[in-house]
């Protein structure tokens, strides 16, 4: 049925970035995205992942699982919820990066989330039931 | 729709001696799983008493936040030796990566090899 949302879930560590990155190009693909978004979508999906697997769940319960769910609201517009059961984050609250310190003066991270605050059309988060659900949208002519 | 992760999911690092400096031609995507790959080279070059590097980032068409880390460090560290990193050919989505972060004003950025190794 065109516009019902499709799940993924899968263990939060790097190695399932590329079956979730796979899911995402369907999505894509349904969605009907040029190429020049493709990147984009992927190096959402890549920072979001990637902050699940580091930083959601303490170590004794690694590797907790993250689900990835896609929706197109229509033609040309995809909207993707990457949610986990780990701590309370909210990266929407995260402090945003100084990008006028120097070579020096830089920390050498905290440009994920930056980075997808700046791609993504959306950005929504929730707290429900304890799963952070994060949400962000990506348009054919964003 | 070809899966661009599938197909470029590899990254390749050719060392080459331009004049002084080493260059780096650093190719295919820099992500979570082998931007580590790029530190390593690095400190190798360290190691020999390289402290002046260039990398070739032409053929590279991704990098994620942890590809970033990696040039951060590596730069920061030759800082430190009085060496430098420089970058060139940047291009596409790794451009709009280094702009979007603001590091196109952080590193020295250069449109061909032959002007990063003067």
């Amino acid at each position: 049925m065109p516009g019902a949302p499709r799940s993924l879930t899968i263990a939060a560590k790097a190695a399932s970035l590329r079956a979730v990155t796979e899911f995402v190009h369907k999505g894509a693909l349904e969605a009907s995205l040029p190429a020049a978004r493709i990147g984009e979508l992927d190096l959402l999906i890549d920072e979001l992942i990637t902050n699940v697997c580091i930083h959601a769940y303490p170590a004794d319960v690694l590797p907790g699982v993250v689900t990835v769910k896609y929706s197109v609201p229509a033609p040309g517009e995809l909207s993707v919820e990457v949610a986990d059961q780990g701590v309370e984050f909210n990266p929407l609250k995260a402090e945003p990066p100084d990008l006028t310190l120097s070579l020096e003066e830089r920390p050498i991270g905290g440009l994920g989330i930056h980075l997808v605050k700046t791609l993504a059309t959306s950005l929504t988060y929730r707290r429900e039931q304890g799963w952070n659900r994060l949400t962000f949208g990506i348009s054919a002519d964003s | 729709m070809p899966s661009q992760h599938n197909d470029k999911s590899n990254l390749s690092i050719e060392r080459t001696q331009v004049s002084d400096h080493v260059v780096l031609v650093v190719s295919g995507r820099m992500d979570a799983e082998n931007a580590s790959q790029f530190e390593e080279k690095c400190k190798d070059c360290m190691a020999e008493g390289h402290t002046r590097l260039v990398a070739d980032l032409g053929g590279l068409a991704y990098v994620s936040s942890m590809g970033l880390r990696s040039f951060l460090s590596v730069a920061k560290t030759l800082q430190s030796k009085g060496g430098v990193l420089r970058l060139c050919c940047l291009k596409g989505l790794v451009k709009q990566v280094f702009e979007i972060t603001g590091l196109m004003q952080v590193f020295s950025v250069y449109e061909s090899v032959e002007s990063a190794v003067l």
